[in-house]
Formats: C-alpha cells, structure tokens, sequence
C-alpha cells in the first residue's frame, strides 16, 4: 500500500520526500529533518498567501521546532535555522510527517 | 471499542477566594477513587490519570503512581494506565520510572498502561529545566531505555545524550512480559505516527473528531504493519482518544450538569499551553476559574479552542445556526459537547468512533467545578445504558484488528 507521500502531486517536493524516508530506513535522521523542513519551506517560497491570515499564523505556529527553527519576517522568504546536527528517530519522524501533511493539505 | 476514564484531578478554586478551602484537595482525591471503584464494577475497561505540575486548579495530579496504587487496591478488572508519565530524565530518571512501573504492576496483579510522553507546558518544562527542542529525543532516549531496564538483567548500563548510568539490574520486573503495555501521549498528528512506528499506542490527546480518527487509525495501522522499528520488545497497536461525557435522562439535564466543567478543562488547558499565557502565569496568585466565570459565554472554550475541536464535539464559532441537516447536527453538537446528552445521543455519536475503528475512548468526566453526585450518577447511566452493547460488538473490532495486524511478526502486548 502506497504512502501518503506517494500522494503528492508536484515531482519535486515528492522526491524529496521520498528520499527523506529512505533515509529515515538507513537511519540518516538528519536527512529526514533537512530534506522534510526544506521542502516545506519551499512550499511556502512558492505560496506565500499560504503565510497569510490566521491559517497562516497557524502553520507557523505548528511547525515543529525540535533543532530546526522556521524563520519567517515581513518582506522576506521564509528560511530555516539549525540549532544542532543531530537528530534522533521520534524527531525525524514528526518533520517527515509535518511536511508530507502540509504539503498534501495545500495540494501541492 | 473499549472505554475508560481519563483524570486530571481537576480543582477550580472557588469563585471568590484567593485559595482552595483546606479540604478541597483531599476531597477531591477521595472522590476520585470512589468514581473508578463505580467504574470498575460498571465495566470500564481503563482508568488514564495524567502526570502534571504546577497546572494550578487544571490538574493536581502530580503523583499519578501513588493514586493508581491506592485504585489498584479498590478495582478488580479495570486497566491502570499512566496518562502519562513525564519520560525526560530532568522529570523522572528511567531507572525509577522502570521500578515504579514494575511495582504498580506486581500490586495490580498485572494491570499496568504504561503511558509515556514528554510534556509541553512552560510551567512545567520551566519548573525542571526541560529545553523544548530537546524533550521529544529526551522522551525517546529515556522510553527505550526503561524497557531495556525491565527486561534486562543485569541492564548493561547507558552513556546517553541525556542520561547515563552505570550497569545495575533494575528490579523489581514487571509482572506483564516482557513489559506492560506501551503508549505515548500525541496531542499532535505526527506523534500518532511516531507511535506506530516505534510500535505504541497513542494517546490522542488532540480530541480527534471520528472523521479525523478515522484518517488517523487508516495510516497507523499501515505504519504498523509497513514501517514499524519497535522501541521496546513488544508492540502495543492501540489508538484512543478523548471526549467528555455528561450522560443524563435529557439533553437539558446533561448540558446543565456537564458542559461548564467541559468549558473549564477546555479553557484552563488553553490557558496553560498558550504560547501567549503559559508561561506568564503567577503561582499561587491566580484564580483561573474567577476568570473562567467571567468570560462571555462565547469564549468559555479558551484560547485554543481551535486546535482541540474534536473536544467535547467542539468545532469551533458561535455564528448562525447552518441550514443543512448536516451541518445544524454538527453545530448543535458543538454547543452540547459530543457526549454531553442522553444516552441516545451518547451511542449514536460513539457509533461514529467505532465504525472509524477506534480502539479505545477516554472519557473526561471529572472536570471544571462538576458535581460529584452527578459524575457518579452519569457514570452509571452510561456504564447500564450505553456501554453493554459495545461491549457485546468488541469481539468483531477484534477480527478487525487481527486481520490488520495479520502480516505483523513482533510480539504483541496489548489489552485491545
């Protein structure tokens, strides 16, 4: 049965997510938490209205920040901030699972 | 689908005093055994209580271990499950959570819910100095060594991120082999899916609506059987979720004697998880339910009603009523809460729940300023009016999950 991340319509971000969880299968966590931050930040690069309104407020507000910060200011492209280089599994697992969600939630 | 209780040992202070009356607390714990001893008889399968600090009038449970134990000895069938313990070392160090755990477990004859989770609340991450972008892997760190402890002998000893000890043998053992069964709290989607694959059940304490238990139960069942790296030495494929219950002869009745108390927990959670007043709550100097008693009728859901709309049937807004059938039911509901009704309406929305194949549904009944007369007596309401006949149907959940969990090859241990 197929993953929800084999739902994803745009081959880019799909990729990527697809890669993110063979990494998370060879136990490369910080893979998983780069590759799954970066394709969400990447959404929001190309659908700034989804960083509008409450909804938008929302989505920041969800993101998990568990060594990565997502780094959102007026007038700029959302980016992303390291705070450490190792993750652990449970860790990897909520950035693979938040971004496949958003992405499929915004129908990218 | 199973049914339990879930307790915060809620206790608002009184409307017009700066503290609790000197009683208030012991009462409130008294109280509290007596509803699970009804439950128990009445054939509730769990009873949940939570780990919390310093969540003042929200929840005064702080020693969950000592009250399971004091149920252990007032039960005979019912499950004791942790709701959850707090796993980061800074909270509990694993070795003393293993030993607890395999204690309650010898005393209970084998009942234990080894519930897990890793806290959020800045009162209490602030008050033992968790980091908040370190508690999931401390959570993690800490669940998979503990299971290590209560089944290794002599446990070879850990130098960890988060903690480190030597070797020692941790005993007592847990009397369930090769250890009770394991949950994490998930208040969020993604850690529903972390629990399926490290092979847990999940708590979902983000009050799932059926469609959305649904959705959830789909995934993690394919994620147990796809993607599952268990962290312990067996797996226990559960999801349960939240709701209130206020069960009564009419809707009036269950509305009037249940849903403040469920506006309460609602308010006084969105209170303390609010980025915007949780951390900026004074000890000992708030009288939250004064606040709560003071807030418009509209906003007595609280500050995160939004994102726990599956809470109590609560979906969100006030505004005019819908004109589809669908959409008024709905909105009626909100206004009542999901189980806060007469049994009828009571059955037909857990009907939702188990045709989603939910495994188990925790019901909030003591909350906010309720009457203990009145919880005892819609506990008894439920447990003969609604519960006997899903009871009776759990034996084909059963087949259900035992086709889903037919390609699985890890060891089960689980109470579903």
């Amino acid at each position: 049965m197929a993953g929800k991340v084999d739902r994803i319509q745009d081959p880019e971000l799909r990729a990527s997510l697809q890669a993110a969880q063979e990494s998370l299968r060879k136990g490369d966590y910080r893979d998983v938490v780069q590759r799954s931050a970066e394709a969400f930040v990447e959404l929001l690069r190309r659908r700034p209205e989804l960083l509008q309104g409450q909804e938008g407020v929302r989505r920041v507000f969800m993101f998990p920040r568990l060594g990565v910060d997502l780094v959102v200011s007026p007038g700029s492209p959302p980016t992303l901030k390291y705070e450490r280089e190792r993750f652990s599994f449970s860790e990897a697992v909520t950035y693979l699972e938040f971004a496949t969600e958003q992405l499929l939630q915004a129908g990218a | 689908m199973k049914f339990g209780l879930f307790y915060e040992l809620q206790l608002p202070k009184p409307y017009d005093a700066d503290q609790w009356h000197p009683d208030q607390e012991h009462r409130i714990v008294k109280e509290a055994l007596e509803q699970i001893e009804l439950a128990d008889r009445l054939g509730f399968d769990y009873i949940f209580i939570v780990e919390h600090h310093f969540l003042e009038e929200y929840s005064h449970s702080s020693a969950p271990e000592v009250f399971l134990a004091a149920a252990s000895q007032r039960t005979r069938n019912m499950r004791l499950g942790h709701g959850i313990v707090l796993m980061p070392p800074p909270y509990n160090h694993p070795a003393r959570v293993a030993e607890r755990i395999a204690m309650l477990d010898l005393v209970s004859d084998g009942r234990v819910e080894f519930g897990t989770g890793e806290s959020s609340s800045e009162m209490e991450m602030g008050g033992f100095g968790v980091r908040r972008e370190e508690k999931k892997a401390m959570w993690e760190e800490a669940t998979r060594e503990c299971l290590r402890m209560m089944t290794e002998v002599p446990y070879p000893g850990y130098e960890g991120s988060y903690f480190a000890m030597p070797s020692r043998n941790v005993i007592p053992k847990p009397l369930q082999k090769p250890h009770p069964p394991v949950w994490v709290a998930a208040s969020r989607r993604e850690t529903t899916m972390v629990a399926a694959r490290l092979g847990i059940g999940s708590l979902g304490f983000g009050f799932e609506t059926p469609d959305e238990a649904r959705e959830r139960v789909e995934e993690y069942y394919r994620l147990i059987r796809e993607e599952c790296f268990p962290i312990g030495k067996a797996i226990n494929p559960a999801l349960a979720v939240l709701s209130v219950l206020s069960c009564f002869d009419s809707d009036e009745e269950a509305i009037a004697k249940g849903l403040e108390g469920a506006q309460f927990f609602s308010y006084s959670l969105g209170y303390y998880y609010s980025p915007f007043t949780g951390g900026a709550h004074r000890p000992g100097r708030v009288n939250l339910y004064h606040q709560f008693k003071d807030t418009p009728p509209e906003q007595r859901w609280g500050a995160l009603a939004e994102w726990f709309r599956g809470f109590a049937g609560y979906r969100g807004g006030f505004g005019e009523e819908p004109q589809d059938e669908v959409g008024r039911a709905l909105w009626r509901a909100a206004q009542r809460g999901g189980c806060i009704g007469t049994p009828e309406f009571v059955r037909e929305t857990l009907l939702r729940y188990e045709q989603a194949h939910l495994d188990v549904m925790l019901f909030v009944a003591q909350c906010g300023a309720r009457k203990h007369e009145d919880i005892m007596d819609s506990l008894y309401r439920f447990g003969t009016k609604v519960l006997p006949e899903f009871k009776e149907r759990h034996e084909q959940h059963q087949r259900w999950r035992q086709e889903q969990l037919a390609p699985v090859d890890y060891p089960i241990v689980s109470s579903i």
